[in-house]
């Protein structure tokens, strides 16, 4: 090591990702090994991401973290899984510039500051420890000039919290639950990349909710307590769909995939109903939606839009295209109209270019758009929705160079 | 001229699906506690007079069609098994050869709302059936008679009996043995109390019937828990009954509605029968 102190960074910025067949119950919790195979689609980190800056140096003396702003415990099991692994596979870094000079077994005995920063609102459960845990794997990686390639890499964000592992993709991502006890070959692997796809539209709608969720952790771990019909999913249903879905995605075979996306977000929520105590994620908003949805498909004699929901009442919807999520917006917006009081431009964020498309520049648009042939007695139910994304399938992790970026002082490593 | 009261019945492990949708069969079995019909009932008149020139019913008040399939079944079956009706004092004779040439007028009265969603055509056959079994001096006992209510409306057969009910679902392609027996009578577990809160519903909802076909159709998860969890859950809801075991009867109860909900959810397009209000009175329990 140079005697003169330094101190390395690197920034990274992440995506999340929504799973299409779904991942809900784990084989072993330590590990986080799941019950069965998921699909996701990696969403563009232009519109939802994190973002980590990680740095090291001999005058840090402890691991320390801030996420957005807040300095959290490190001390947890799935934070140390993913220091340790990642530790395990940190190489010489040298960098003369700088006067740095990191040799193999130097990294054991040096500590690490991390910030994370979410681009949306964690309340607003759109999966930021998948995107969190992704970045922080990542950054960690290239900090410490790790070899292992994405895959590999998922392995060990998949310790830190299990959806994690899919984001280290762009694209389309399969999480292979694997076989092995030490979860070694538990990992993501991209099917296609983001563009494969581009014609595809994401909107989701974030919806009010009043209710404190039920953690996926604990959640999921009832589901496989309780749950008679989770393990026939598992077993029975879930290697099929997944066969179907690689398929669909392949032949951008949109009736199949969105036929395929509803029924496996619904068979989560019929498991978690299933569960006791039963947990029910969707509320009254999250089925209005999705008759909206159903009716229209309906309608139409083709899936115009499939729909997909997490652990929460939000609603992730896929239109096959430009012009059926503009229309989507069109039906969304007379079903869910912004209360009063709201602001167009904070009602619709991401990519608002699709609110011009529907020919709506300001709320006496929106008042005016007519019912959905489809509904009978539509009604508008003003305040239902907080507020909507637009957003479309995106790229996998990637470093950010620009130093104004990065969210840790250059000079002491603390949070700016 | 014959009146009768008849229950209805809410079904603790659930029927959700039919093998045979002309006969009513289900795909699995399912048990029910019959209401007090003090509190809610059907109420039904039947007459049969050479002076009427075709079947006719109304139902609270409205004439309706009895061209429908359902009620051609029930009207038909009980037919087949009428008998010898002598009345004395009024000067009646009935041979049982002349029941298919006479017509019968059928009146109709439940004491709760329709739109309540309260079974009301489970009670409501129930009645028609025992009704005209009891005009046409029929000599089936009441789970002979549930088969033929079955084909009215499925739950129809449990509300031939008070207390505890089970629909056996038969094996027999022809439904002679998908019928309904009493486990235990209303003495049993009197101390039981049942509160049902009539929730405020802005929606239209799926029909049973369409509702349970579809899920046949469409769940990947309902072939699973007619064919394995429900049989298990049969057994051990008769013990709990029968030992009067109220930790098991709700631990049972509770599952069995959820999994039924759950398999709506799973059919295409899913079905939400449960509203918001339906989830609060769930964690209010908790």
């Amino acid at each position: 090591m140079a005697e003169k102190t330094w101190v390395r960074m690197v920034t990274a910025q992440t995506p999340t990702n929504i799973a299409v067949i779904k991942y809900w119950g784990k084989r072993d919790e330590t590990l986080i090994l799941p019950v069965n195979d998921s699909i996701s689609v990696t969403l563009d980190p232009a519109h939802l991401c994190t973002i980590t800056t990680v740095a090291v140096s001999p005058i840090f003396d402890q691991d320390r973290m801030w996420l957005n702003g807040k300095e959290i415990s490190l001390s947890g099991g799935r934070y140390q899984n993913c220091l340790r692994e990642i530790r395990a596979r940190a190489c010489e870094v040298e960098d003369k510039e700088k006067g740095i000079k990191i040799a193999k077994n130097d990294w054991e005995k040096l500590h690490v500051h991390v910030a994370s920063y979410n681009n949306f609102p964690t309340a607003a459960g759109l999966a930021s420890s998948a995107a969190g845990f992704a970045c922080l794997v990542f950054a960690l990686a290239k900090l410490m000039k790790a070899k292992e390639d994405n895959s590999e890499l998922s392995a060990i964000a998949r310790q830190g919290s299990g959806s994690a592992c899919r984001s280290l993709f762009g694209g389309f991502v399969k999480w292979i639950m694997g076989k092995a006890a030490d979860g070694s070959d538990s990992l993501a692997v991209q099917l296609v990349d983001e563009k494969h796809w581009d014609e595809l539209v994401i909107i989701i709608a974030v919806v009010s909710s009043r209710q404190k969720e039920t953690s996926s952790t604990t959640g999921m771990r009832d589901s496989v307590e309780t749950s008679l019909l989770l393990r026939h999913r598992a077993k029975e249903v879930v290697p099929k769909r997944i066969k179907q879905m690689e398929e669909a995605i392949k032949n951008r075979d949109f009736g199949s995939f969105a036929q395929l996306t509803c029924a496996d977000s619904n068979q989560f929520h019929a498991v978690c109903l299933d569960t006791c105590p039963p947990i029910f994620y969707m509320n009254d908003t999250s089925h209005r939606i999705i008759s909206c949805v159903e009716k229209w498909n309906c309608s139409e004699g083709m899936p115009q839009v499939a729909y997909t929901f997490d652990a929460g009442p939000n609603a992730v919807l896929i239109a096959h295209n430009r012009k059926a999520a503009t229309q989507l917006i069109q039906k969304l917006l007379f079903c869910f109209p912004p209360s009063s009081d709201a602001d167009l431009n904070s009602y619709v964020i991401g990519d608002k270019s699709i609110l011009k498309d529907a020919g709506i520049e300001d709320i006496k648009d929106v008042e005016a758009l007519p019912p959905p042939p489809e509904i009978k007695d539509a009604q508008r139910c003003k305040g239902d929705v907080s507020y909507f994304i637009c957003t479309k399938p995106g790229r996998g992790p990637d470093l950010l160079s620009d130093e104004s970026l990065a969210l840790l002082h250059p000079e002491t490593g603390l949070p700016k | 001229m014959v009146t009768a009261q008849t229950p209805t019945n809410i079904a603790v492990i659930k029927y959700w699906g039919k093998r045979d949708e002309t006969l009513i069969l289900p795909v699995n079995d399912s048990i029910s506690v019959t209401l007090d019909p003090a509190h809610l009932c059907t109420t039904t008149t039947v007459a049969v007079s050479p002076s009427f020139d075709q079947d006719r019913m109304w139902l609270n008040g409205k004439e309706i069609s009895l061209s429908g399939g359902r009620y051609q079944n029930c009207l038909r079956e009980i037919r087949a098994r009428a008998c010898d009706v002598q009345d004395e004092e009024k000067g009646i004779k009935i041979a049982k050869k002349d029941w298919e040439k006479l017509h019968v007028h059928v009146a109709s009265y439940n004491n709760f709302p329709t739109a309540a969603g309260l079974a009301s055509s489970a009670a409501g056959f129930a009645c028609l059936v025992f009704a005209l079994a009891k005009l046409m001096n029929a000599k089936e006992d009441n789970s002979e008679l549930s088969a033929i209510a079955r084909q009215g409306s499925g739950s129809a057969c449990r509300s031939l009996f008070g207390g505890f009910v089970k629909w056996n679902m038969g094996k027999a392609e022809d439904g002679s043995d998908s019928l309904a027996v009493q486990l235990v009578d209303e003495k049993h577990w009197d101390e039981l109390v049942i509160i049902i809160a009539v929730v405020s519903s802005r929606q239209k909802e799926t029909s049973s019937t369409t509702g349970m076909r579809d899920s046949v159709e469409t769940s990947l998860l309902l072939e699973h828990r007619a064919k394995e969890v429900v049989p298990k859950r049969t057994k051990q809801m008769e013990e709990a009954i029968k030992n009067r075991d109220f930790g098991s009867f709700a631990q049972l109860a509770c599952a069995d509605s959820n999994q039924f909900h759950a398999v709506c959810l799973d059919t295409c397009p899913p079905i939400f029968y449960m509203n918001d209000t339906s989830h609060r009175q769930d964690n209010q329990l908790c």
